[in-house]
């Protein structure tokens, strides 16, 4: 698979004492949805505007669909989505698909065609005709997530592109992402809803304070953290670890709780004699099985291992949406 | 592909003004303001508006040619309040939000990852505002280029020089209001400093008037005091040849002393002195003129440049006084001296004519190049 994004050593210092980025490096497949994961202020949307020329990096090798990063012809292929957009309020929801249709210089009849397309893709096409001035934030999503598209992109870039859209627009959403990517597209993903991003992303990387400290599949992520856990209903004292720790089982990799042991092992036999030394104690098994970590503890794992910021305050207000409905005509304003 | 990306910016330019009212409000005064030139009228009886006669206004088509009456209306009235002013003012507040609306956060992304460079995005939109005011000065001047002909039978395609002149004018204050905005991301800060910046134009321009002003009336006294002084000087040697011949003695070859004179005459005195003095102030003045005028050289000349279509338009023999006055030579050197009020006006428009074009209006280009520049090299290299 090739690269579509191959960058190195990206590194942006603003104000030449605030270092945003401290050198990273990232690769992304062709036709994958790749996604980018970090606490806030670590540095995705300055790495992601880096991309889309927005800002100047310090320092940059590498390249974006096989130009050099900042190539603002290579723009032409990439549809992007950004934070916080804030589209004219006076157009209404086709006008801006033209508009940014014309700026990437797609002519008046293929527009008029794509932006009926995308409208309806993105299940707008019954509002097409309203401003945006008078849409709800999901709305406004839906029609940047389309703008996005009108260029018939290679490389789709969205920032948070399910901030304010409710549970159903985001299952659209996903929809439209694996659509893409069925098309061969490859989608970038800069998302703090981690659950989001583990449904749909085939691959993705973890920034915090300004690096990329890892990046991978979510299983090859996962691997290292999955095993086989046994759960008890009284504490497993030293004695009783020390006696299953024997040459013969599997590593035990954690032991989070008094209550709590895991094995590198996805195989249950490996583990029996585990359970045949914690039986003779007579403990109490409440459960056993394996367990493979959610992105969200791999997430939580890389930013403490990291001195990151605290874990909670990374998917507490953005992963929270507006309980809108999809959009209906009598529930705009709502 | 830059003629649909150029095309886009503009169609959102316009739709941006159109969304907050001020560009059709703007386009409909300028109708109604065109009309209203339409109602006034100059006969053989004087000045009317619609019906009525404007007794009030001492002239008729016997003093002016019609023709010259109503392009002196379009260029006083139409250009020099309507465009020059009012217009103005309305197209500043109109397009000064053009700038800070596109480097606002969360819309200059967006336009910014698209295949255009920044500076022929950022120069676009410059030109989409310089756009709204060449369509409003557009619809002005061929509808009063239409109107004069209807009045005065004369076609007259000079009136639409307006066009770019006033587009060139108001460029001079929109690259400010531009840079402003792009620095400060405001639309009010850069309507008000823009404002504030065009009157700090308008004083220079006030200041140099009045300069020229007193510069002028200054020569005209240094004129007439030599002159008399000449005067002076040429009576009192004769009264001091007739004093000669009356004692007897021979004139020839007799050159009287200044001492001589000054005894013959004291008050030739008062008036040397007063001539030195005029003269020292009119080298102070020699010395404020150049220097105000060095000053305006690095500034937009936005009164000269809206002159500049009187130039073309007005013609000065048109308004001349049917009997032309000679200039008065003094026969009593003592006399006060008294200035032609019409000799100093057409003494000070001479000075001001003889500004060149590329002077006023080079510079102006120069000026507004410069601010441009820096906004474009501003805009490109910024983070956003």
């Amino acid at each position: 698979m090739s690269a579509v994004i191959d960058i190195k050593g990206v590194e942006k210092t603003y104000k030449r004492r605030i270092k945003a980025l401290r050198g990273v490096d990232m690769t992304v497949g062709d036709g994958e949805i790749f996604g980018l994961l970090g606490p806030n202020g670590a540095g995705k949307s300055t790495l992601v505007k880096i991309m889309m020329t927005v800002i100047s990096p310090s320092k940059c090798s590498g390249t974006v669909l096989g130009s050099k990063v900042g190539d603002k012809a290579t723009l032409q292929q990439i549809g992007y989505l950004p934070e916080h957009h804030r589209f004219p309020p006076y157009l209404t929801g086709r006008q801006v698909l033209e508009h940014f249709g014309a700026l990437s210089g797609i002519q008046r009849k293929q527009r008029k065609a794509k932006a009926s397309e995308l409208l309806e893709l993105v299940g707008m096409d019954s509002w097409h005709k309203d401003k945006l001035g008078s849409y709800s934030k999901g709305m406004r999503q839906r029609v940047g997530l389309a703008q996005a598209l009108m260029n018939d992109p290679k490389l789709v870039v969205l920032d948070e592109p399910t901030d304010g859209v409710d549970p159903s627009g985001r299952r659209d959403i996903r929809n439209i992402l694996t659509h893409l990517k069925d098309e061969g597209r490859t989608v970038f993903l800069n998302s703090h809803l981690l659950s989001e991003l583990e449904m749909v992303c085939d691959r993705v990387a973890i920034m915090v304070h300004g690096l990329v400290r890892t990046q991978g599949t979510i299983d090859e992520l996962t691997a290292e953290q999955s095993g086989f856990v046994i759960t008890t209903a009284s504490p497993i004292n030293d004695a009783i670890k020390s006696e299953i720790s024997t040459p013969s089982m599997p590593d035990l990799i954690q032991s989070s709780s008094d209550t709590t042991i895991s094995f590198k092992t996805s195989e249950a036999s490996a583990v029996q004699p585990a359970i045949d030394t914690l039986r003779k104690h007579n403990i109490v098994i409440q459960s056993a099985g394996f367990k493979r970590p959610s992105l969200e503890d791999l997430f939580m794992q890389v930013v403490d291992t990291n001195n990151g910021a605290k874990p909670g305050a990374i998917s507490g207000a953005k992963a929270s949406s507006r309980p809108s409905n999809k959009p209906t005509k009598g529930g705009a304003n709502s | 592909m830059i003629l649909t990306q150029t095309t886009a910016i503009f169609v959102d330019a316009y739709r941006e003004l159109n969304a907050k009212k001020l560009f059709w409000l703007t386009m409909v005064l300028t109708v109604v303001f065109a009309a209203s030139l339409a109602m006034i009228g100059i006969d053989k009886e004087g000045v009317r508006f619609l019906w009525f006669h404007l007794g009030f206004i001492p002239i008729n088509s016997d003093i002016i040619e019609p023709k010259a009456f109503y392009l002196a209306s379009f260029s006083y009235l139409g250009i020099g309040i309507w465009l020059t002013w009012i217009a103005t003012i309305l197209a500043i507040i109109s397009t000064a939000g053009i700038i800070p609306e596109l480097v606002t956060g969360g819309t200059i992304e967006s336009v910014l990852a698209r295949p255009i460079s920044r500076a022929r995005l950022f120069l676009t939109k410059y030109l989409s505002g310089l756009l709204f005011v060449a369509l409003q000065v557009s619809v002005f001047s061929v509808l009063s280029m239409l109107i004069i002909w209807n009045r005065s039978g004369y076609l007259e395609p000079r009136i639409l020089l307006a066009i770019p002149i006033v587009v060139s004018f108001f460029s001079f204050l929109f690259c400010i209001c531009a840079f402003i905005g792009l620095i400060t991301r405001s639309t009010m800060t850069a309507m008000l400093l823009t404002l504030l910046f065009w009157a700090f134009l308008f004083i220079l321009n006030i200041g140099d008037g009045i300069l020229v002003q007193f510069h002028e009336s200054t020569n005209i006294y240094v004129e007439q005091r030599t002159q008399r002084v000449e005067l002076a000087r040429t009576n009192t040697v004769k009264l001091l040849n007739r004093d000669r011949e009356s004692q007897g003695l021979s004139i020839e070859d007799y050159q009287p002393t200044e001492e001589e004179i000054h005894t013959k005459n004291p008050l030739l005195s008062r008036l040397e002195t007063s001539l030195e003095k005029d003269q020292a102030d009119l080298k102070s003045l020699d010395m404020w003129t150049k220097a105000i005028f060095t000053a305006k050289t690095f500034f937009p000349k936005t009164g000269e440049t809206i002159e500049l279509l009187n130039r073309k338009l007005i013609d000065p023999e048109a308004f001349t006084p049917v009997e032309e006055n000679e200039p008065s030579v003094a026969t009593d050197p003592f006399s006060d001296i008294e200035i032609d009020q019409d000799e100093l006006g057409q003494r000070v428009e001479a000075r001001f004519r003889e500004r060149s074009v590329l002077w006023i209006l080079g510079t102006s280009f120069i000026f507004e190049f410069f601010v441009l520049g820096l906004s474009t090299l501003i805009f490109t290299r910024r983070d956003f």
